[in-house]
């Protein structure tokens, strides 16, 4: 906590206004080569995402597809067809849903990880590194790998399930409308518990000592221990964490490209996805442009509550 | 937490301690879980590159016999070979890129205030949009400049695009830099550049050595940009390479998982040796 209070304070100061550098002219020269020097950040970040957005509107009202751009504008036709059409809106709903339970998914068995490695004595190293892989391996081999553990001939799960003789039948886990989305999910958060893991183990180490030490001589149970002090004081870092787990997982492509390639039906067909398929298979770029700009949004408005959240419990700490 | 101050698994203690024991026994077997659970997608693949497709069919864990033919048939069938040399060129180039536009925005937003408050939370709202905002637009602009499929292109595109993770990542190395070694330097003459290369630089290399690893690790193994923007064999990276393997009528599972593996090799070399600054630098943001 110490640190946590510390270090924002120096910053807050900044650099005293109105100091010169050293053996120059009356300008701030300091202010000014700073600006230079992040000239290229801001370039870069309006070819990335400034002028992709501009670019998007445009193509939005626009008639447009691979070959040829901009064929004549059509207004608004793209936007309300777009949210006319069932298969767009409830893509949009699934990758709501599939970034809010695979970020709470991860999170308490992020913590619970995270705790773990709290305590682990011996092999500590060795559990830190076995964990990190997952988070290392590229997503499109992480769907290679679940792929392999799903399949119905010859994949793990089928084959233990039938051993264990709960099933007679080998199940396509994937291919069925009402498995295949949790077990996308399930891969998800094979892949991300490790990050929230570290994040959160990383956060630990900077609650301060002496509260479980004086809640230790008032009796408190380990699990009471938990829910009244380590959670609270845990809050505003963890909200940080799934904030950042929940845009990445609105992010989500690689492994519904490889695992389902959105089905079977439109199962699995989150909005990226199912916006990629429009572009690519469709070639309509200007219903593409409209319907990833109201992507844009709602992924917006899903994470604002959770930085309010953030900012709400970060206050009551201090 | 009574378990605490039980630190050694020594039989005796845990005996005498019901509820010490319980808590360590319930850890030991919680850590067993933990372990199994992140492992085994990965020794199942292992296993999988080492069987005959009738045998991949039969479901086991262990293969009936060790097949090696699958390494050789997987690096002849499908280039991994040049996958793998454009996922490492593009990753690398983009992660270069990325540091060198980077560090001197980062020290320079933190340190001196550039662009006030406004600056930085612009920066980290840009990550927020999913990368199939920027594919369309990127695309076009990249054709009109010659640079669709080309690995140069590709490393630019990587270099911008993981430019907020590495602001992000960077400022909280930034922020705990003394900054009294700088006003030093300064005093004694030093110039803008010398100051940032002298002394920043080199204080910051941990922070700069992390951030460099994720931002490589991140463009290694991106999927999305690079399946659009990278059209042939000379310029695909490896995740592109592996996803063709989706269109076969019959999918090659063996081959597929030796094609994995191989491109696993790298990242996890890296994370092995790297260990520690990778996790210095992906926890630098949540203790601030």
């Amino acid at each position: 906590m110490a640190e946590l209070d510390t270090t924002p304070q120096r910053t807050r100061q900044g650099p005293p206004t109105g100091q010169r550098w050293p053996g120059t002219g009356g300008i701030d020269r300091r202010r000014l080569i700073g600006w230079a020097v992040v000239m290229p950040l801001i370039g870069g970040l309006i070819v990335f995402a400034v002028y992709p957005f501009i670019y998007l509107i445009f193509l939005s009202f626009s008639n447009s597809n691979l070959g040829t751009l901009f064929r004549g504008w059509v207004g608004v036709e793209h936007y309300t067809d777009s949210i006319g059409q069932a298969k767009f809106t409830t893509s949009l709903l699934r990758s709501i849903i599939f970034a809010l339970m695979t970020t709470v998914a991860s999170c308490i068995l992020g913590v619970c990880v995270a705790l773990l490695l709290d305590r682990a004595v011996k092999g500590r190293h060795i559990l830190r590194t076995l964990i990190l892989l997952p988070l290392m391996t590229p997503p499109i081999t992480v769907a290679v790998m679940w792929q392999l553990l799903l399949m119905p001939k010859g994949g793990w799960l089928n084959s233990f399930l039938m051993d264990m003789a709960l099933f007679s039948q080998p199940v396509s886990f994937l291919g069925s409308p009402t498995m295949a989305f949790p077990f996308v999910c399930l891969a998800d958060v094979w892949q991300w518990t490790p990050f929230i893991a570290l994040m959160t183990y990383a956060a630990l180490q900077t609650l301060p000592e002496d509260i479980y030490e004086a809640a230790k001589l008032d009796g408190a149970s380990g699990p009471a221990m938990f829910w009244s002090i380590t959670l609270p004081m845990l809050a505003p870092a963890l909200i940080a964490i799934a904030v950042l787990k929940l845009v990445i997982a609105f992010k989500v492509f690689d492994l519904v490209f490889v695992l389902t390639g959105g089905g079977p039906g439109q199962a699995t067909t989150v909005s990226s996805f199912y916006i990629y398929r429009v572009a690519i298979q469709q070639f309509d770029i200007g219903a593409a442009a409209a319907q990833t700009l109201m992507f844009a949004v709602v992924v917006g408005l899903v994470t604002i509550p959770f930085t309010t959240a953030h900012d709400i419990a970060e206050k009551r700490l201090t | 937490m009574t378990a605490t101050r039980v630190r050694k698994f020594d039989g005796g203690t845990w005996l005498a301690d019901a509820p010490v024991g319980l808590w360590t026994l319930a850890r030991w077997a919680g850590t067993a879980a933990v372990v199994l659970f992140f492992i085994f997608p990965m020794i199942f693949m292992l296993m999988v590159s080492f069987k005959t497709q009738p045998d991949i069919a039969s479901g086991g864990l262990i293969p009936e016999e060790w097949f090696w033919q699958n390494y050789p048939d997987a690096w002849n069938s499908v280039a991994v070979g040049t996958y793998l040399r454009n996922s490492i060129v593009a990753a690398t180039l983009g992660a270069l890129v990325t540091l060198v536009i980077a560090v001197p925005a980062t020290h320079a937003i933190v340190r001196y205030r550039v662009g006030g408050k406004f600056l930085p939370a612009f920066i980290l709202a840009t990550y927020v949009a999913p990368p199939i905002v920027a594919l369309f637009p990127l695309f076009f602009l990249l054709r009109s400049i010659g640079l669709v499929n080309t690995l140069f292109g590709m490393a630019l595109v990587y270099g911008v695009m993981n430019l907020p993770v590495a602001f992000w990542l960077l400022s909280s190395f930034v922020r705990r830099l003394p900054e009294e070694l700088e006003d030093a330097a300064r005093i004694d003459g030093a110039g803008y550049g010398s100051v940032l290369l002298r002394i920043t630089v080199p204080l910051l290399m941990p922070g700069i050595i992390s951030t460099g690893i994720i931002c490589l690790i991140l463009a290694y193994n991106e999927f999305l940009l690079a399946s659009f923007l990278t059209r042939s064999e000379s310029t695909q990276t490896l995740p592109v390479g592996l996803s063709l393997y989706q269109g076969d009528r019959q999918l090659r599972y063996g081959q597929m998982s030796v094609a994995s593996l191989i491109g696993i090799v790298p990242v996890y070399l890296l994370a092995m040796f790297f260990q520690r600054w990778l996790i210095r630098g992906l926890t630098a943001g949540s203790t601030r």
